[in-house]
């Protein structure tokens, strides 16, 4: 018997067969994630196991330390830096059919939930109570909370309201030897704490290299009764940008701020004609939330700014246009992939993070790389915290382009480290940043080394992401 | 991968960037939880077998046949990716390149085995006996499977025994009063046998707006053969339906069932290539389809009769209606228009109720857990009827009514529309 048929049948054993994925064509489709790496290699896992228990991670982790097989754990596999590929084979972790609410604890305004239910979901859960939980990645209908917190994602809303990790107030973790921990208080129902070494905020972000997160206690809050968009055209980068500063300046923090560049535009376009964004070199978008007064009081005062460079402004507050304008923005990451026909959006350096300050700057180098490269490069973001999305638009069948596309992935990283910003600003490391690490950390990457080999001394835990091969 | 099916594989594949967006909307992912059932999983597969990296099998086909067909991902997905189309054509590749009974038993697998769904499925085969579409399953040796011991009694399917329509509608109908259109009406399989009452409503209906009737003699539409592969067949079918329809030179033509108008009006011409006869033939098919309710709120518009109807009526958009041809409006409008009609918008009206065709057989235990989603909104809803504009839906959503012990009815809105008319002509 292989030892691939043996994991299979101890697997079957240990959770029951139902639980276990192993035939090599459905073992495919646990390869990859957005991330354009994933898609040219082919990175299978030995087995794919959906527990749908703390025990059932617990009997598998167990296994796996004892066997020294890796585990990756993977939520949604939205993801786009290969984070949930198992680059070293041994076991996936689909925990995205694990997605239950434990408690909606309404009067301490704290949720608990199992990491597999998905974020647009979680905040239909909260909406009759009146809350919601404010992160706002453009992945809401398809991440999982599980994901959110092993990347510390963040999205639309981090202006105002942040990243998950500022809502994550403990999480049961299964460590690598298959013992349970519970970070932020065994029965805590605080909204805060300094009880302690904070390894809630140590696991937030940590990518599944330091244990499996099974259960997670989320802060929320009130939903926002109120809410406005503004939509304005700005015949320049620079103008956006400046615009933006403005409104900083003026005291005023939208709960978002979104860019589209003009490939952006027309991308928006593409996917929901009845959008019908003007043409312009940018287009922002302003999400002002809150009561009405204060919602109707920064909306103007945001316009008034905005109305000194924008060639267009449209204030909407009708709840279909801003269903439409706000999901036009979301799904761009993907819809990019319309603007050229017979290309395709990839992800690869796409979520570089830059100091407000320079941001007009780097939204210029970012045209240059991909003119040097000759490689369409759509930019969108959220320009309200630095964070740019890059999405280079690539015929992937032509192998010159692959190239290139990589290139301009390169330059773009080796710019957000240049321009004193960050190479990811909400997606993660993965395995395509690592290289990135040394430069980006120095001596930071060794003390996460050390930690990372005091919790998992036999590195199973998602080998193969954050640090580069030794 | 060669398809008579039109479809360039290599094109269509790469527009996919595997953001998973299509996992939110898939009535199938959101049972099963499990990547490989995804829209996206099933993309990645067909890659593979599009790159060579892996044979056409069984199990390949058992993925690619969990698909509903229902369009939610293509519409939904941000790059435009056809996801419904690709399956089919890569099921059209599959039925050509693989051991017919591999296929077919790869679909049976855990199926044959549950006497309840057998039981089901006989009901199926006798209809699919009786449409002439015999073919598919006898084909497929799934009739050879079947135990003779087996019970006659129906389960999702309602009595079969009622009059064909065919037979019950003249060959020409009259307009009631001065002529405005000459309509060729396609008389599908599922409503000339299950439901042929929706069918000589449609007609009077229609006579009633100003239209002289003509059923002519056609083929089934093909939808079946489509979906499991059989363009061989299908092709034959086409060429004969097109010939049939465009020779009655008919203004319009009109189906009350939305799978057959899809086909017509969208399928036939991925059958051809372009500039041929054949594919000329179908782009001016496909300008005459009308889907029954679309013609009678945007050709002829509708004029109730003096009789109101008092129910409250909810609407289950089908599939190849609302995201096949962008009809959803019409259907509702018909509606609101009937003098005592109470119109109330159901939750999900257009999430797919799990019937597919032949999916609710061959995937039972999945088809009705799509189908309990649609009941419980219909429940909340509060509706005294549903109505729908699609016969296997109708099925559908008739069994999971019965399931929960509703006593409302599922019709199609033109037979709430004709129950506003006096029973006696003029």
């Amino acid at each position: 018997m292989s030892k691939q048929s043996k994991l299979v049948e101890d697997m079957q054993a240990l959770l029951g067969a139902e639980k276990v994925i192993s035939s090599k064509l459905e073992r495919y489709t646990y390869t990859y994630d957005s991330s354009f790496l994933s898609q040219l290699n082919e990175y299978y896992p030995d087995v794919v196991v959906c527990p749908m228990s703390t025990e059932d991670v617990q009997k598998i982790m167990r296994y796996a330390y004892q066997h020294e097989i890796p585990v990756t754990p993977r939520g949604a596999g939205s993801g786009q830096t290969g984070g949930s590929v198992a680059v070293k084979g041994g076991i996936v972790l689909d925990l995205s059919g694990w997605t239950d609410i434990v408690e909606i604890d309404e009067s301490n305004m704290q949720v608990v939930v199992r990491p597999g239910i998905v974020h647009a979901d979680l905040n239909v859960a909260l909406s009759p109570y009146g809350l919601f939980f404010p992160p706002d990645p453009g992945s809401s209908k398809m991440a999982t909370i599980g994901g959110m917190v092993g990347n510390n994602a963040s999205g639309l809303r981090a202006v105002k309201f942040g990243n998950t990790g500022q809502y994550v107030l403990g999480l049961e973790v299964v460590l690598p030897d298959g013992e349970v921990m519970k970070t932020g208080g065994l029965h805590s129902r605080a909204l805060k704490s300094v009880s302690g070494i904070n390894l809630t905020s140590l696991y937030v972000g940590s990518e599944g290299t330091l244990g499996v997160i099974t259960q997670i206690r989320l802060k929320i809050l009130p939903k926002p009764p109120v809410r406005g968009i503004l939509l304005t055209l700005f015949s320049s980068l620079d103008d956006a940008a400046a615009t933006v500063l403005e409104v900083f300046k003026n005291g005023i923090i939208p709960s978002g701020i979104e860019i589209l560049d003009d490939s952006g535009i027309k991308a928006a376009n593409k996917f929901q004609p009845d959008l019908k964004l003007p043409e312009a070199e940018a287009a922002l978008f302003f999400e002002v939330t809150g009561s009405k007064a204060a919602v109707d009081f920064e909306g103007q005062q945001v316009k008034e700014i905005a109305e000194k460079r924008a060639s267009s402004v449209e204030w909407a507050t009708d709840a279909q246009r801003m269903a439409k304008l706000w999901q036009g923005r979301a799904v761009i990451g993907a819809a990019s992939a319309r603007v050229k026909v017979g290309s395709t959006r990839i992800f690869c350096g796409e979520d570089v993070c830059f100091p407000m300050a320079r941001v007009p700057e780097a939204l210029r180098r970012i045209k240059e790389i991909g003119a040097k490269h000759n490689t369409l490069v759509v930019i969108y973001g959220h320009i309200g915290d630095g964070n740019m999305h890059t999405a280079p638009i690539i015929d992937p069948l032509k192998p010159e382009e692959v190239e290139a596309a990589h290139r301009v992935a390169d330059d773009i990283h080796q710019l957000a480290l240049e321009l004193e910003g960050t190479t990811t600003g909400e997606h993660g490391v993965g395995f395509t940043r690592s290289q990135f690490m040394e430069a980006e950390h120095g001596k930071a990457l060794e003390i996460m080394r050390i930690i990372k080999d005091a919790i998992d001394p036999k590195g199973i835990m998602n080998p193969g992401k954050i640090w580069a091969e030794r | 991968m060669k398809t008579t099916y039109r479809i360039d594989f290599a094109e269509e594949l790469k527009k996919c960037v595997r953001c998973g967006e299509c996992r939110a909307s898939c009535p199938i992912f959101s049972e099963s939880k499990r990547e490989p059932d995804s829209p996206r999983g099933r993309l990645a597969l067909v890659k593979l077998l599009q790159d060579g990296k892996i044979e056409a099998s069984a199990e390949l086909s058992e993925k690619l046949y969990g698909c509903l067909l229902c369009k939610t991902c293509a519409v939904n997905c941000p790059s435009g990716v056809i996801t419904d189309e690709i399956v089919v054509g890569v099921r059209d590749y599959l039925e050509d390149v693989l051991d017919k009974n591999i296929v077919k038993r790869a679909l049976l697998k855990g199926f044959l085995t549950r006497p309840a769904l057998l039981q089901a499925s006989f009901s199926l085969v006798k209809l699919y006996q009786k449409t002439g579409l015999n073919d598919v399953l006898t084909r497929s040796k799934l009739i050879d499977h079947l135990p003779e011991t087996m019970s006659a009694g129906a389960k999702i399917l309602p009595d079969v025994s009622k009059r064909p329509a065919r037979g019950r509608i003249p060959e020409v109908v009259k307009p009631y009063g001065e002529k405005r259109f000459r309509v060729a009406y396609f008389l599908g399989c599922a409503t000339n046998l299950i439901y042929p009452d929706v069918a000589v409503t449609g007609v009077d209906v229609l006579a009633r707006h100003g239209c002289e009737v003509i059923t002519p003699a056609i083929q089934c539409c093909g939808m079946p053969h489509l979906a499991y592969g059989d363009t061989d067949t299908m092709v034959q079918m086409a060429k004969n339906n097109m010939k049939v329809l465009l020779e009655t030179q008919a203004d319009a033509i009109v189906t009350d069932c939305s799978s057959c108008s899809a086909t017509l009006a969208e399928s036939y011409q991925k059958l051809f290539e372009p500039g041929t006869d054949e594919y000329n033939q179908a782009i001016e098919l496909s300008s005459k389809v009308y889907d029954l309710s679309k013609f009678l709120m945007e050709k002829t518009g509708v004029q109730p009769g003096p009789n109101p109807v008092n129910v409250v009526v909810t609407y289950h958009d089908p599939c190849h209606l609302k995201r096949g041809q962008n009809v959803f409006k019409q259907p509702r409008e018909l509606l609101k228009a009937i003098p005592g009609v109470e119109f109330r918008e159901m939750k999900e009206a257009d999430r797919c109720c799990g019937s597919a065709g032949s999916f609710s057989i061959m995937h039972h235990e999945l088809s009705m857990k799509v189908l309990e989603r649609k009941i419980s909104n219909i429940i909340t809803a509060k509706a005294e009827v549903v109505a729908t504009s699609c016969p296997t839906c109708t099925m559908q959503l008739s069994y999971g009514m019965k399931c929960h012990g509703l006593s409302g009815q599922v019709v199609h809105p033109v037979q709430l529309l004709a129950k506003t008319y006096s029973k006696i002509k003029n």
